[in-house]
């Protein structure tokens, strides 16, 4: 998704986050047994089980709530999470796959330019904030797309938000504000 | 006696009348006789008073013991940091509005003392007194983790909005710390402070024009300058002979392990520009570096330039050799020239000589097909932060992800691949009793 502006700003999203219930009491050692690919976690009480053609990290509770992690897409982590509910089927549960919802997307994008974070932190004040010391980021958070972004001095920026969507908003909301406080490359 | 005011449980009525039985005060209904209240409690109120006992008995409150302590600590930390009186009332304000607050109301003693320190560190910041958490966590002896939560929350909640320090402001309040005037170590290791911290500041300037300070923790970087400073001021055999372990027994202070890091990057940028000097005959290395380090700081901007101006120069001849040979894009077109036209008009701020603008006004037409790797623009200037100048491949993996919906046929072989065949399931866990059992003998 490209912003507004003359050149093409790559979002690259690296993780997508969702769940979905399967509608059945899962026995979790029977998975352990079974599956392969799998890790299981006792102290905890669930099970962690790896996907690898969609590279997908699922965490199996034996209530029936499976959370998926590591998608790139939003259609791949559906994808995912299918073949994991099928995959559960074939070991003898009942499942139905039901209630998926996408949670968190993340995803990261360069800006051609530096940014001078302090001047940023200051036009943008209780939105923005700046703590050198404790982490070099500064954090936007918008509220009514419920996204946070992570602004580096480099000109990277990481954006974290409910989907797809709300990011590249995000990331369209934030560019002019960034282009304002940018750093000349050298000094 | 009868008491109009009160009205029987029973049957409701008024007439309700002081009686002694057996000489037993009560107060009898005269319609239903039932009895209303007897005793002592006989000329008491039915139902209760309308003020509780809690409230008749309660003495003035006073505050929690907790409490004075923090302020007594906040006051004792302004103290010890040598801070105005106006700074110390506003620290102790702060501190009482935190502390009242609910989520700070039942924490652990431990998180209190912390939020003292965040009170007094605060506070230094909106009267524009220099002070780092570094040294805030060192009064405290606490963990800086839990001073960053605690110090974010207590803001959020008090809705301050707190100035950044920047290093150079705090650097000087850094170096008094460290022990290095006459009186306390021998001659020839002994340094003015206001010499040493001026040159400390300098170099921390340097390095936050060169892309070491941003996004680090100061104190380390600080010890390096102070450290470097030292070697430069006096370079002699001996100085430069000192490691940071010795220089830091010595100053009394304690060593950063990345402080190490921080002086070999510092170091580098000086033999960058330590090129530059027009009268030096030998070649720079970062060992013969030191002597030149006061030149390199006096004359620091007109050294940058042109060191800057080398490292163009040097890259446009590359970039015209390359286009030659490559196709035009249109994204890095728009880069290439853009890159080639911040070059060509600094060179053209700096340059005397007409013939050398024209020349390059040349070169950025052939520019313009030249390919570059586009976003990364640690490559095209001199000094950059090491995460761009390594930056990281992302996969390119989107083009094959493309027709992805979600919806599609998984097939059974496929699943099968994550299922156990009976047998193998049988076998794994035999190996585990196994396992389990010779883990237990």
């Amino acid at each position: 998704m490209d912003s507004s502006n003359d050149d093409a700003l790559d979002i690259i999203v690296s993780n997508v986050v969702a769940t979905f219930r399967t509608r059945c009491h899962l026995n979790l050692r029977t998975i352990a047994l079974e599956g392969t690919n799998v890790i299981y976690k006792p102290e905890v009480g669930k099970v962690l089980m790896k996907l690898r053609k969609p590279k997908i990290t699922a965490s199996i509770w034996s209530s029936g709530k499976i959370i998926c992690t590591g998608a790139t897409s939003e259609d791949e982590a559906k994808q995912g999470a299918r073949r994991l509910a099928r995959c559960l089927q074939k070991l003898g549960f009942k499942v139905r796959f039901s209630a998926f919802k996408v949670v968190n997307v993340l995803a990261v994008c360069s800006m051609p330019f530096a940014i001078h974070l302090i001047d940023f932190t200051k036009n943008n004040r209780p939105i923005a904030s700046y703590e050198p010391e404790l982490h070099p980021a500064a954090t936007y958070r918008i509220k009514n797309l419920k996204a946070t972004i992570q602004v580096f001095s480099t000109g990277s920026i990481t954006v974290t938000g409910p989907n797809v969507q709300n990011v590249a908003t995000a990331v369209e909301q934030v560019y002019p504000l960034l282009f304002e406080c940018q750093k000349p490359l050298c000094e | 006696m009868s008491h109009a005011a009160l009205r029987c449980p029973a049957c409701g009525s008024s007439n309700v009348e002081d009686d002694a039985l057996y000489s037993q005060a009560q107060m009898v209904c005269v319609d239903c006789g039932s009895v209303v209240s007897e005793g002592v409690l006989a000329n008491d109120p039915v139902g209760g008073t309308d003020v509780s006992y809690r409230q008749t008995t309660a003495v003035t409150k006073k505050p929690c013991h907790n409490l004075l302590k923090g302020l007594q600590r906040v006051k004792a930390m302004c103290r010890i940091l040598g801070v105005n009186s106006e700074i110390e009332e506003l620290s102790q304000t702060y501190y009482n509005q935190a502390y009242q607050h609910q989520s700070f109301i039942k924490v652990s003693l431990q998180k209190k003392e912390v939020l003292a320190g965040c009170c007094v560190l605060v506070s230094c910041r909106v009267r524009n007194w220099p002070i780092s958490m570094g040294t805030i966590s060192c009064l405290l002896d606490a963990d800086p983790t839990l001073l960053g939560a605690v110090y974010l929350e207590m803001v959020k909640i008090l809705q301050i909005e707190a100035p950044i320090v920047g290093i150079t402001d705090v650097m000087e309040a850094h170096c008094q710390e460290y022990k290095l005037s006459p009186s306390h170590v021998p001659e020839e290791f002994a340094e003015d402070p206001r010499d040493l911290s001026k040159h400390a500041v300098a170099l921390v300037e340097l390095a936050a024009d060169t892309w070491i300070v941003t996004g680090r923790r100061p104190v380390p970087i600080m010890m390096a300058a102070i450290y470097l400073a030292w070697q430069s001021l006096n370079p002699s055999k001996q100085r430069l002979k000192f490691t940071l372990d010795k220089f830091c027994q010595l100053a009394k202070v304690k060593k950063q392990v990345r402080a190490l890091k921080r002086i070999t990057e510092i170091k580098e940028v000086l033999c960058k520009l330590g090129k530059e000097i027009p009268w030096l005959e030998t070649t720079v290395t970062p060992e013969n570096v030191m002597m030149q380090v006061k030149d390199i700081l006096e004359f620091k901007y007109a050294l940058l330039r042109k060191a800057l101006r080398t490292h163009e120069d040097a890259l446009l001849p590359e970039c015209q050799t390359s286009c030659d040979n490559s196709q035009t894009e249109d994204n890095t077109d728009a880069a290439c020239s853009e890159q080639c036209e911040q070059s060509t008009e600094k060179a053209e701020q700096t340059s005397d000589e007409d013939g050398n603008s024209r020349a390059e006004s040349e070169q950025q037409d052939s520019g313009q097909e030249c390919q570059d790797t586009e976003p990364n623009w640690g490559k095209r200037v001199l000094f950059a932060p090491p995460c761009v100048v390594h930056a990281k491949r992302r996969r390119v993996e989107q083009s094959r992800m493309k027709d992805v919906t979600g919806d599609e046929e998984i097939s059974d072989s496929e699943i099968d691949s994550y299922i156990r065949t009976p047998q193998e399931t049988r076998d794994f866990a035999l190996t585990q009793k196994i396992l389990s059992e010779r883990e237990k003998s």
